[in-house]
């Protein structure tokens, strides 16, 4: 009795993800075909190509997010601190090997140049008893720094969510909180007295590897690399979905309560998923860092999580694909919307960005709830509203 | 007494204006014979000058010796006079000076009515030299010891003990130690003489006078005396009566330092019940419209700058009406009293037009809601930003500032205590509002349970938008207090408020004004006395208070996952 509806939906999310599948196919086959394409041709310059790797580094951190908000319905804004954790492994890696050569610590370590460019002296000021602190010296090795990279997001996403699933804290409870843990990280990170190196950031970076990041080359393979681990990530994600972990997650989504009331312990699986999408956002952060060669903390700032959560909105929520797209296509815009430009009557600001994004905010959450992924959907409805016989 | 004073005042009333009169006249005259000596080319006859007319302790001088030592006396006619105004330039680019009377400041007449020009050219300036304006800078105070006006006084008392080697003070200050009406003022120049027996005592070496004074100061718990004693702790030579007086010091040191940690204390708490008034009027709309409408208001921070401009907006009109000669220069600090209202209306309106365009689609869908007003919340802001730029000032009203001081040292600054005031008042009245009305009552009824008002007859749409309006209106109410505690950006809802608002709503426990009150003086307080605390040598700050009250929380919320006040229930979902 309960098989006949079943089938039924069944058979529309097939087709339906069917779609989808052809859909983000064609983008990763634009991405890896198209776009090495238009660049060797001379279409398109090496910026644009360093900028699209950049957003596909955003495009990963919303996969993370779609995983944890479309399909279990945990409303995390931490994703930006996970990014950020991820960016600053790979920053401090970075900020090792780059800078002006030559000062050497008590203990035989090269100091960063950003390091003492901020805190707590000025170049050139550097007492002879500054040491590299503890926690920057295992960013030295590149394989140590992958590891770091992907265990502290996923070790800090741990505690978290320890804290917040165990206590059953949910729903807009949780985005408080988890926001309010990211303000209090940004605010220790942005501290001089960190040695983080302050607001400035990670400043400096010149080589990674022993290539130079302001390459056109490093540049290109670094766009490939960040398509690569997309598309691992879509792989991922998908996998996660498709198999019975991914059943209960949208179970939880749905109907926590009466999942525990099965037996299950459900924040053992919300836990599970939070660590992992906060992998994820490290992975994004650590691709992040050596295409923007520079690393700050402007990357935590509470809005920025907030954001996330707009372009998995925009793209559509509890579809990977969406969050894709959603994040692709909101930055692109934002690339279109943040330089000056005359249009027939006024001459657009870069200021009114902040219009467009609220905007995009409102209607989305009124008008469009299932996002760029549903709007052919809402299209043909339309149609057939009008023209019943079609 | 009475038989004796009365008769005595009535002579004294009888005789006081002619004789004052007459003897203001002689004095004047005598004041500008006086200050002509600051023409004089021998340096010798200037300083004296300069002291005879510290001496004459008149408060006039003050404002004389001012001009004196920024350059604006002028000798013209072999009178001294003032600058009195803007350099008025003529068709020929000839510079006017305007003229002004030394001592009573009017504009000098001349023979048309007009105030008296002079050319730059043909004036001669009375400038003082670097020394003697040092030296003006040290004998003001002693000017100041017969202002009527008991806060310059004050300051003047104050002032000579921190400079102990002023001519003839001690004499005066011994006279406003005994005599003067205000106790403060008697307090402040004991301690000044001490001070002063102090700093004689180590020029003299002697250690009695020196112990006598150093106790008198731990009497006194003067907390200016400790970078004094602290210096005469290190400087005082190497004699056999060292250790007297460096026990004494320590001993009145370890005093002082008890009374000063205290008086912080207080001031501490004072500042976190002030913050927590502003972060209890931001979480009671929150609280008021999550606990209805089930709805997120991440605006919530912009309505309160909304507040705080509507201030800004009508301290800019009082301004413009002064500038029009409408309302006089007094009536500029009710602007304040006026902008209560507005700024509560203006806040309001604009919850009710979000309500209307964008909320009401949205009850029940809090996350959804969360993102909406985020963006409400970009667009007022930078519709703010665009029309104001980043910063602004609002001038507290005269009788915000200062404060009251109930005990020696402790200070409540008043602009604090009408935020606390004004807090606990707006409390009492929603109070009423929600309990003792009709409105009051269907919003009640809506909160619990939304679909049974609903087929009653509640009109539950009209009940949301007033309650929105209403919440907002008290956002509107915490950027109005916040005028006085801190400054007004296009952001500070939201890089300050929001965040911590929201904290202590899910502290408190949803729709219980209680719980709000509660984790809001909680929240406030706790992170007020953290903030100067020092652990290991170091000073704990703002930053890791935030993060301390933040683990605090997390923590709280392990054991009591639906807040202080959690509504009673046997819901699965807390």
């Amino acid at each position: 009795m309960f098989d006949t509806p079943k089938l039924t939906i069944n058979l529309a999310q097939k087709k339906a993800d069917s779609r989808r599948r052809m859909l983000i196919t064609i983008i990763f086959g634009f991405g890896l075909f198209g776009i090495p394409l238009l660049y060797f041709t001379g279409m398109v310059g090496i910026e644009k190509i360093n900028m699209l790797g950049r957003y596909m580094c955003y495009a990963i951190m919303a996969v993370g997010l779609d995983l944890l908000w479309g399909y279990t319905g945990i409303l995390s804004l931490c994703q930006a601190l996970f990014f950020s954790l991820g960016g600053y492994a790979m920053g401090m890696y970075l900020a090792h090997h780059g800078g002006p050569e030559g000062i050497i610590d008590a203990n035989n370590w090269k100091l960063p140049a950003c390091f003492y460019v901020v805190y707590p002296y000025k170049v050139g000021e550097l007492p002879g008893d500054a040491l590299v602190p503890w926690f920057w010296k295992p960013f030295y090795w590149m394989p140590v720094t992958l590891m770091l990279g992907l265990i502290i997001p996923g070790l800090v996403a741990y505690l978290i969510g320890w804290f917040g699933f165990r206590s059953r804290v949910r729903g807009v409870y949780f985005a408080i909180l988890t926001q309010a843990i990211t303000v209090a990280f940004w605010l220790v990170f942005c501290m001089n007295n960190m040695k983080l190196c302050g607001t400035n950031g990670l400043t400096r970076c010149n080589s990674m590897l022993g290539f130079e990041i302001a390459n056109e080359n490093f540049k290109f393979v670094m766009y490939l690399v960040t398509l690569f681990a997309l598309a691992g990530v879509y792989v991922l994600a998908r996998s996660i979905i498709n198999s019975r972990l991914g059943r209960i997650l949208l179970a939880i989504r749905d109907d926590e309560n009466t999942l525990r009331f099965l037996g299950y312990v459900t924040y053992k699986y919300k836990l599970f998923i939070y660590v992992i999408a906060g992998m994820i956002a490290g992975l994004g952060g650590m691709l992040y860092a050596p295409q923007m060669g520079i690393f700050t903390p402007a990357n935590m700032e509470a809005d920025k999580s907030i954001l996330v959560v707009i372009w998995v909105a925009v793209g559509g929520r509890g579809t990977i694909t969406g969050a894709i797209l959603g994040a692709l296509g909101v930055n692109l815009l934002y690339n279109f919307f943040t330089s000056e430009k005359d249009f027939i009557l006024f001459r657009w600001q870069p200021e009114y960005w902040q219009f467009v994004l609220g905007l995009l905010f409102v209607s989305v959450v009124l008008f469009i709830p299932g996002g760029m992924v549903d709007l052919g959907k809402k299209y043909k409805d339309l149609i057939k509203s009008i023209m019943p016989g079609r | 007494m009475a038989r004796i004073c009365i008769p005595l005042l009535i002579v004294l009333f009888i005789l006081s204006p002619v004789e004052g009169q007459e003897s203001d006249a002689a004095r004047d005259a005598g004041l500008r014979e006086l200050i002509m000596g600051l023409a004089s080319d021998s340096r010798d006859v200037r300083r004296e000058t300069i002291h005879r007319m510290a001496g004459t302790g008149d408060p006039r001088m003050e404002l004389v010796l001012e001009d004196f030592r920024t350059g604006r006396l002028i000798l013209h006619d072999s009178k001294m006079v003032i600058i009195g105004g803007e350099v008025v330039y003529d068709e020929d680019y000839v510079e006017y000076i305007p003229l002004s009377d030394l001592l009573t400041r009017d504009p000098i007449a001349g023979l048309d009515g007009k105030q008296t020009m002079t050319p730059i050219n043909e004036v001669e300036k009375v400038a003082a030299s670097r020394k003697e304006r040092r030296l003006i800078s040290r004998v003001r105070p002693l000017l100041r010891l017969e202002s009527k006006e008991p806060d310059v006084r004050l300051a003047g008392v104050k002032k000579i003990g921190d400079s102990p080697d002023i001519s003839g003070a001690r004499e005066r200050l011994e006279r406003i130690a005994l005599e003067d009406d205000v106790h403060k003022i008697r307090h402040v120049a004991h301690e000044s003489l001490a001070l002063m027996q102090l700093h004689e005592s180590r020029q003299s070496g002697s250690a009695d006078n020196a112990i006598s004074a150093i106790n008198k100061l731990g009497e006194l718990k003067t907390i200016r005396a400790l970078p004094r004693l602290t210096e005469v702790l290190e400087e005082w030579p190497e004699r056999e009566d060292r250790t007297r007086v460096v026990s004494s010091i320590q001993a009145t040191i370890g005093v002082i330092r008890d009374h000063q940690r205290s008086v912080k204390v207080v001031s501490n708490i004072y500042q976190g019940l002030s913050l927590g008034s502003v972060l209890i009027f931001m979480a009671l709309g929150l609280a008021i419209t999550f606990g209805l409408m089930g709805v997120i208001n991440m605006a919530h921070g912009e309505l309160m700058m909304i507040g705080a401009y509507a201030t800004y907006e009508i301290q800019r009109l009082f301004m413009h009406l002064i500038d029009q000669g409408v309302i006089t220069q007094k009536a500029y600090d009710y602007y304040y009293v006026f902008a209560l209202p507005v700024s509560f209306l203006a806040a309001a309106l604009v919850g009710y037009i979000i309500e209307i365009l964008v909320i009401r689609h949205l009850y029940r869908r809090p996350i959804e809601s969360l993102l909406a007003t985020w963006g409400i919340g970009l667009i007022l802001i930078q519709l703010v930003r665009i029309q104001y730029g980043d910063n602004i000032g609002v001038n507290a009203p005269s009788w915000a500032r200062g404060g009251m001081e109930v005990a020696q040292d402790i200070v409540l600054p008043y602009g604090r205590t009408y935020v606390i005031a004004l807090c606990a008042f707006s409390l009492v009245m929603i109070w009423a509002l929600m309990n003792r009305t009709r409105m009051g009552l269907l919003m009640r009824s809506t909160m619990q349970n939304r679909d049974m008002s609903n087929s009653l007859g509640v009109n539950t749409g009209r009940i949301d938008r007033f309650t929105f309006a209403l919440g907002s209106g008290i956002a509107g109410l915490a950027g109005y207090a916040w005028t006085l505690i801190g400054g007004v950006t296009p952001d500070m809802g939201q890089k300050n408020f929001i965040v911590d608002s929201f904290l202590i709503v899910v502290t408190g426990g949803v729709g219980n004004l209680a719980g709000v009150i509660c984790s809001g003086l909680g929240i406030g307080i706790t992170t007020k006395i953290i903030e100067p605390t020092e652990i290991g040598g170091n000073t704990v700050g703002a930053i890791w208070a935030k993060v301390i009250v933040l683990i605090l929380i997390v923590t709280f919320i392990q054991f009591k996952p639906a807040g202080l006040f959690a509504p009673k229930g046997r819901t699965a979902d807390v």
